[in-house]
């Protein structure tokens, strides 16, 4: 399209072998520019496009006088650009460029489709109005029209496509007729030469290719010649796992059938059934064979698979035969399995190893975090300049970034460079994600009705940017603190104030977590003994009856420990919580005023190993903790005779927690989380009895603060029943409903949760969910029997969005009955916001 | 502001065009931004496409949207690479760059960016007069760096109580940046730091390894007095040096007591039966 030519109506004309004799380029004066040929662009501007000045020396040919035209082509204002050169006296030269503009794309219209499809197809096409028309965009438009309704089954799918310039405007409408037909579905799948392997098996493998049958609902049996290909590359390698080395597809037909269907004919050669012989190393000089054999653990007589092979040599970081090498330096280390020999059924393998030189780490380089300081991320990457290269490491640096949270951790990447000095530096990039949430929900929660919640969590947060104004973008950012503020009230009854900032690296020396918080929770009371109906009545204008207030301090500090392994923390906590009461009986035993004060120590031993926060595959995370008050009672030798107002001046007790989770993938992406939970509560001795306080309350969906005993209680979930509904009663006692929300002593809790992932995009985590989970709740030691469990199945769903949290629905079936209350029901919803523990 | 509105939904393009310069001339950037913005697709390939790009890309970057003022200003050097603006053009693309390049301990690629696009700016126009800024911009953004691989080497020192191994990342780490930045400011405290760093990793070396390391300790010492004769870290340097080489002195005399020891039992079969003998003579 581009053409440098001789000028054609000159007076004096260059010959043409002037003007393109690259041997030998002469300078010429430029004393004219001119662009002919523009309809509706302005010459002139075009001329300065062109980056040519008149005056300007320039050599023809030349590099300036061609990308003058590439310079013109590029502006994509164009459909081809010729240049004129015409003699104006010695050494010079005037230059004209002779151009074609391009029609562009005004209009699409589509027709035989539907709306949806429409503008589907808009997006596939990548038709930009304004575009050039060419007949390359046609075509591609023509094919990918057709891509788009073959993949969804229209095998038959034809498109038209005819443009319809617009002369006055320089404009052209393109529209795409579209004959979809009726889908195509698959009639009948038959197999030739398919003896040795299952046929149902084979045909489960084909998933994207299944025969039409009465009832198929989740797997379509529409014809998709993309599914098709992939589903014959599934079925051999099936074969090939199950010892068919030699497994192919001799031929496959496709038949069109008379009644708008198809048939499949494939027939196979399934080959020969191979098993190992003998397996040899050769180029290992580190590890002598017996110790890689043992490694690789293949035995005489397995059945030869290859893919289950290349899974022990790479496949299986820290049990497979490259971690043997790549965790202790060996970088450049590579295996390659040769069938050495084939003698009847048997398979000699050979496993050429080359070790090659072990490479220290020089440089870690962090690309990509444009919010998180460096200091944030470089203290949890685990590989340091100085070591030996870990190829296990680098796997737990990436555990270790996505846990942080700031990053997408389906594109944490690792890559270490080698250097020519011998060493490697290893290169991470992250991208960042959104990381603060906010929390904004309303209700119904179920003593005090409506309840709004305001929730703010930055998971970023940097103390230190606050005095510097030119950080704040939104907030300072970018030092790995935590701040939480949280607000949840309904008018003048409930109100929660909570804040809370962590520290994870307190001082920047050790991962020594400081964490502070304070709460302020205020319940009052309307109702008027005197008058049963005030329950219902407005609050408008009235006084409250009763009050209660918490309020609550806590400091906590935690680190990480490195034995028995790093997974270990330990984190001290000390807390002092103020309860006071105000004519209100709220625990329903007569403690209606007075003021109690719990001061306690906390201490909590956790191991976590999860691999991914947001959605588990593999890990597990345990945590036992015990809270002590001081032993008041320890320095009275007698049970005194105490008013009730006086009786928890002091709250005294033990508390004990154990929680236990495990994740591990069952087959597929199904993923399996069996989870164990306890609580104790006890006194130090007998003179003393177990407070109203920190008691448990099993039941429901476990959404903690939605009443007002939230702080005062530990509320714990158990899906299929009513909240706080589940509890054993003192003596076999039907438990009043005073009873229940006084709480138990000692809870239990098992659950197991199999999972599947929907979707993993970072942006929204979606996952289904089915459980079976049992657990019950004693009001004292003597009742406490742990297989007497209340058991429930169900199933559900949780979506993860960045800035909403976790939220999930669940539909629990409960099997038990619960002592006390009547007209059950069996199966119900349950809705959770944000992460549960319990 | 209504007459704004007014202007923008029934204006003519010149009249755009005239308001757009008058919001421009009044630092009304907001303003006149928007109308260049709407402007620019219509002009293209009129006359006054040329300064409708140029003022909004001067738009943006008074608005402090440098990312996109630097992909503005690139644009409009290379579409009118003749202009008369041209120089300043490609100039604002790299001072943009300048302004948008983020601080030390963040992603540095756009400070690298940002430091070509100067320096090819002073290579293309050796004589301009900005070029004296943009040298001094060089500087500011080479410091950047510096700073970070300074804190990044610090780091690995800090958090060494934490990991031990980490004295070795901060040892290596140093050597880099002296390689990378050999006149940095930070040179004096990271040589020292060095010294510290090999010191506190022999001190918490298994025996075997601990010679070799106050040997390199006092290694670093001497290359650290060598260079800065008078700092203010000799005096904490040569308690290092000083108890490296007791160190080294133990050391080696453990070493001799347990060659000895370990001679004579070689020679223990043969010699303990004569050396009994001669005992009771």
């Amino acid at each position: 399209q581009v053409r440098v030519g001789a000028g054609r109506p000159a007076e004096t004309q260059f010959s043409a072998d002037e003007l393109t004799n690259y041997a030998s380029p002469k300078e010429y004066e430029i004393t004219g520019l001119s662009v002919t040929g523009t309809r509706y662009l302005d010459p002139n501007s075009l001329v300065s496009l062109a980056g040519l000045k008149v005056g300007d020396k320039t050599r023809i040919p030349g590099e300036a006088v061609g990308s003058s035209v590439r310079k013109l082509m590029d502006s994509g204002l164009l459909d081809n650009v010729e240049l004129f050169a015409t003699h104006t006296g010695e050494g010079k030269v005037s230059l004209m460029f002779r151009v074609q503009e391009r029609p562009r794309l005004y209009r699409v219209s589509f027709m035989g489709i539907k709306k949806g499809e429409q503008d589907q197809l808009k997006d596939k096409t990548k038709l930009n109005l304004g575009k050039i028309v060419t007949n390359t965009i046609v075509k591609n438009t023509q094919m990918a029209v057709r891509k788009y309704f073959v993949d969804k089954g229209y095998l038959n799918t034809k498109v038209k496509i005819t443009t319809v310039p617009d002369s006055a405007r320089n404009n052209a409408t393109m529209r795409v007729l579209v004959d979809k037909g009726q889908k195509v579905k698959i009639a009948k799948i038959n197999f030739e030469g398919l003896d040795e392997a299952e046929e149902s098996a084979v045909r489960m493998k084909m998933k994207g290719t299944k025969e039409k049958r009465f009832g198929r609902i989740f797997t379509p049996s529409k014809f998709v010649p993309k599914k098709y290909e992939e589903d014959k590359q599934k079925l051999i390698a099936y074969y090939n796992k199950l010892g068919y080395r030699d497994a192919a597809i001799e031929r496959d037909t496709l038949i069109h059938n008379p009644d708008n269907t198809v048939s499949l004919d494939i027939v196979l050669n399934e080959g020969k059934k191979y098993y190992y012989r003998n397996v040899d190393f050769s180029g290992n000089y580190l590890y002598t064979a017996a110790q890689l054999r043992s490694v690789l653990g293949i035995q005489k007589g397995d059945v030869y698979n290859p893919e289950d092979l290349d899974k022990r040599l790479n496949g299986n970081p820290g049990q497979d035969l490259s971690s043997q090498y790549m965790d202790d330096g060996y970088l450049y280390y590579n295996a390659t399995p040769v069938e050495k020999m084939i003698d009847g059924d048997s398979i000699d393998l050979e496993i050429r190893i080359y070790e090659g030189k072990q490479a220290t780490i020089n440089r870690i380089i962090l690309n990509g975090n444009t919010k998180t300081s460096d200091h944030v991320v470089m203290r949890s990457i685990r590989t340091l300049p100085g070591q030996k290269f870990n190829k296990s490491l680098l796997i737990r640096t990436q555990r270790e970034l996505s846990t942080l949270g700031y990053f997408d951790p389906e594109k944490i990447g690792i890559q270490p460079v080698p250097q020519s000095d011998g060493t490697v530096d290893v290169e991470y990039t992250v991208e960042e994600k959104p990381s603060d949430q906010i929390e904004l929900s309303g209700g119904w929660g179920g003593y005090v009705g409506f309840v709004g919640t305001l929730g703010l969590t930055f998971n970023n947060f940097s103390a230190r940017n606050i005095p510097h104004l030119s950080a704040w973008k939104p907030l300072p950012a970018g030092d790995g603190q935590r701040v939480q503020v949280r607000f949840q009230a309904n008018g003048r009854q409930y109100q929660v104030y909570s804040l809370s900032f962590t520290e994870p690296w307190l001082g920047g020396r050790k991962p020594n977590a400081l964490s502070v918080s304070a709460s302020h929770t205020v319940y009052r009371s309307f109702y008027d003994p005197n008058n049963i109906n005030s329950y219902y009545q407005p609050l408008q204008g009235r006084s409250p009856t009763g009050s209660y207030s918490n309020t609550a301090f806590t400091v906590g500090l935690g680190r990480q420990l490195k034995v028995p392994d790093d997974y270990f923390s330990l984190t001290h906590s000390l807390s002092y919580q103020r309860y006071d009461l105000n004519n209100l009986d709220l625990f329903y035993i007569g403690y209606k005023n007075g003021i109690s004060n719990n001061f306690t120590f906390n201490t909590t031993i956790a191991r976590n190993s999860i691999d991914n926060p947001q959605f588990p595959r593999s890990g597990s995370s345990f945590s036992l903790s015990g809270s002590f008050t001081p032993p008041y009672s320890a320095f009275k030798t007698e049970k005194e005779n105490v008013s009730i107002e006086n009786r928890f001046k002091f709250v005294e007790y033990h508390k004990w927690m154990f929680d236990a989770s495990w994740f591990q993938t069952v087959i597929g992406k199904l993923v399996l989380n069996t989870r164990a939970h306890m609580g104790f509560l006890g006194s130090y001795n007998k003179r003393t009895e177990i407070g109203p306080f920190e008691r448990f309350v099993l039941g429901g969906s476990g959404l903690a603060g939605q009443g007002q005993f939230a702080l005062a209680q530990d509320i714990i979930g158990l899906r299929g029943y009513d909240d706080r509904s589940v509890y054993t009663a003192d003596y076999n006692q039907v438990p009043s409903a005073a009873a229940r929300s006084q709480g138990g002593v000692v809870y239990n809790k098992f659950v197991a949760e199999l999972r599947y992932p929907v979707s993993l995009n970072p942006s929204a985590t979606i996952f289904a969910l089915v459980f079976a989970e049992a657990g019950n709740n004693w009001a004292s030691y003597k009742q406490y029997s742990p297989f007497d469990l209340k058991r429930s199945l169900g199933f559900g769903a949780r979506i993860f969005m960045p800035a909403f949290g976790l939220i999930g629905i669940d539909y629990g079936y409960g099997f038990d009955t619960i002592p006390g209350i009547k007209n059950q029901p069996s199966g119900q919803f349950h809705f959770t916001i944000g992460q549960q523990i319990r | 502001c209504s007459s704004f509105n007014k202007l923008q939904k029934t204006g003519t393009d010149d009249q755009k065009y005239k308001a757009a310069l008058q919001y421009y001339e009044k630092k009304d950037w907001y303003h006149a931004g928007l109308l260049f913005e709407e402007l620019i697709p219509v002009l293209k390939g009129s006359t006054e496409s040329e300064m409708a790009q140029f003022y909004y890309a001067y738009t943006q970057f008074r608005q402090q949207q440098y990312l996109l003022s630097s992909t503005l200003f690139k644009k409009f050097y290379e579409t009118f690479a003749r202009s008369e603006h041209a120089q300043e053009a490609m100039y604002m693309y790299a001072y943009s760059l300048y302004k948008d390049a983020p601080d030390y301990n963040l992603d540095q690629s756009n400070t690298l960016t940002a430091t070509s696009a100067l320096q090819d700016f002073i290579n293309n126009y050796p004589d301009s007069q900005y070029r004296d800024d943009a040298t001094k911009m060089i500087l500011d953004l080479r410091q950047k760096l510096e700073r970070k691989a300074y804190e990044k080497a610090k780091l690995y020192f800090k958090t060494s109580g934490f990991n031990i191994a980490s004295y070795k990342s901060s040892v290596i780490s140093i050597n880099n940046f002296q390689r990378d930045f050999p006149d940095s400011q930070y040179n004096e405290e990271l040589a020292f730091l060095k010294v510290d760093a090999e010191y506190s990793l022999a001190k918490n070396s298994l025996e075997t390894k601990q010679k070799e390391r106050y040997q390199e300790t006092m290694n670093y010492y001497q290359g650290f007095i060598d260079r800065y004769p008078s700092s203010k870290y000799l005096k904490q340097a040569e308690k290092m040096f000083e108890s490296s080489q007791k160190e080294i002195d133990r050391l080696t005399k453990l070493e001799k007591e347990r060659a000895k020891e370990k001679q004579l039992q070689k020679q223990a079969p043969a010699d303990r039966p004569g050396k009994v003998t001669a005992a009771r003579q």
